[in-house]
């Protein structure tokens, strides 16, 4: 059942993220759903599905993109760890610790991206910082709130995380 | 009466998180050829993705169609979708007959040359953007099956949106000519100075290394000069804005408005010819006898 919870994740999230989210895009840059996917994936389930999560979906991701493969499995595959770690130290995952911890991985991919990527002259660190970075950071923080949110009122989320990590 | 534990013990799941761990760092060390062969056995993954892709592009059509049609003004959406079709066509004419003005030969040469071009390409609808912030991209609904591969040129009439770096079997990602990791060899039409066109963050394009005595100024087009493999020479790819000539510098750059919006892009046309005859070849100019 969770693995197929996770192929519709993954066949699902891939064509939203390339046909619908550029309309809702800020000042250009659209939020991440794969990064916050294998956020939650991480924290909810642990860091062995973050990690196999990430790297699916960064594999699936990269495909429709032009970012190339091993940067796009490696850094969604690493959040989807750490999240996991992270996961583990929270006794208790409210809504503002989840956006503020998105807000931090998000920002700590995406200065890492830039370094990965062998990007143009013209897009150095501090275009990277307030051109996508934060902007992302922001979108990524506000959209994995709503999920966790609508899941938070539905479901026993702190129950479905010692099922999951059993 | 005995319960039988399904689920993974703690021991093996921490062996198979060592492996996953031991997995993705050893991706970090495979060489970039590697890349290709991973990117080969993708290929399944990404038809299989194509298909809510199509149907996911699909319905944000018919959301787009009825908002056009129904929620924005019906004869306004119309009448611009005619002015803009003219406006390609006249762009493209246009850019024809100022290389016509320049030499008439070309011309001729070019024209036998699309002739050439035209029936080997293949008409692609586009279907989404890129799926990260990086790089500006478009997908298109055509793939490895339809005979695009990497490097292949993506044009509208109006001129040259970028070039194809990525394929599955039935979807391609196109860099799009505003992108700053695309370069293409472009040729200002009046002067005939070449250079190179690279995209900026701005979200334009730049005419990099022209020679300090061009004469070259705003107002002029630069199109393809056809020396990399993907465009003929004499596709439409901007006009000039402005002339940067810094003190000291060997060469000039010019900031280029594109021709084509690549936000507005639906329909491309991806040049397939695997290889595009030599100015020589086209003009007709008699081979060596061996």
């Amino acid at each position: 059942m969770k693995a197929l919870i996770y192929l519709v994740v993954i066949v699902g999230l891939v064509p939203i993220q390339s046909v619908f989210l550029p309309h809702i895009s800020l000042w250009g840059v659209k939020p991440d759903l794969g990064l916050v996917a294998v956020c939650l994936i991480g924290l909810i389930a642990g860091e062995l599905d973050g990690l196999l999560m990430g790297l699916a979906l960064g594999w699936a991701m990269s495909l429709f993109s032009a970012q190339d493969l091993i940067s796009a499995v490696v850094l969604k595959g690493a959040v989807g760890f750490v999240a996991g770690l992270a996961g583990r130290q929270v006794v208790y995952l409210s809504p503002v610790v989840l956006v503020a911890g998105l807000l931090v991985v998000s920002c700590l991919a995406g200065l890492v991206t830039p370094f990965v990527l062998t990007l143009s002259v013209q897009q150095d660190w501090w275009w990277a910082l307030r051109t996508v970075v934060l902007p992302q950071a922001c979108l990524d923080a506000l959209i994995g709130g709503l999920i966790y949110s609508i899941m938070w009122s539905r479901w026993n989320i702190e129950q479905l995380m010692s099922e999951s990590r059993m | 009466m005995r319960m039988v534990n399904l689920r993974v013990p703690y021991s093996a799941r921490r062996g198979a998180l060592f492996l996953a761990v031991i997995l993705a760092v050893g991706f970090l060390l495979l060489p970039g050829q590697l890349q290709s062969v991973f990117q080969e056995v993708g290929g399944p993954l990404g038809w299989i993705i194509s298909w809510p892709f199509q149907a996911v592009a699909g319905i944000h059509d018919r959301i787009a169609g009825i908002w056009g049609r129904y929620v924005a003004l019906q004869e306004v959406e119309e009448e611009n979708q005619q002015l803009r079709r003219e406006l390609d066509l006249l762009k493209e004419q246009n850019g024809q007959l100022r290389e016509a003005s320049v030499a008439t030969e070309r011309l001729s040469a070019l024209l036998e040359f699309k002739k050439q071009v035209l029936p080997t390409s293949v008409a692609a609808q586009v279907i989404g953007r890129d799926t990260g912030n990086w790089y500006k991209t478009i997908i298109l609904n055509k793939g490895a099956s339809d005979g695009l591969q990497s490097d292949q040129g993506v044009i509208t009439p109006a001129g040259v949106v970028g070039r194809v770096v990525k394929t599955t079997a039935s979807t391609a990602v196109v860099l799009l000519v505003t992108d700053p990791n695309n370069a293409i060899a472009g040729l200002i039409q009046r002067t005939r100075d070449e250079g190179i066109v690279e995209g900026t963050t701005q979200g334009q394009a730049r005419l990099k290394y022209i020679p300090l005595l061009s004469n070259a100024r705003p107002g002029d087009h630069v199109v393809t000069s056809g020396l990399v493999e993907g465009f003929p020479r004499g596709l439409p790819i901007g006009t000039i804005m402005r002339i940067d000539k810094e003190e000291e510098a060997l060469f000039q750059s010019a900031e280029i408005s594109p021709e084509v919006d690549p936000n507005r892009v639906e329909e491309v046309l991806v040049i397939r010819s695997p290889s595009i005859p030599s100015e020589g070849e086209r003009l007709g100019v008699p081979k060596p006898k061996p």
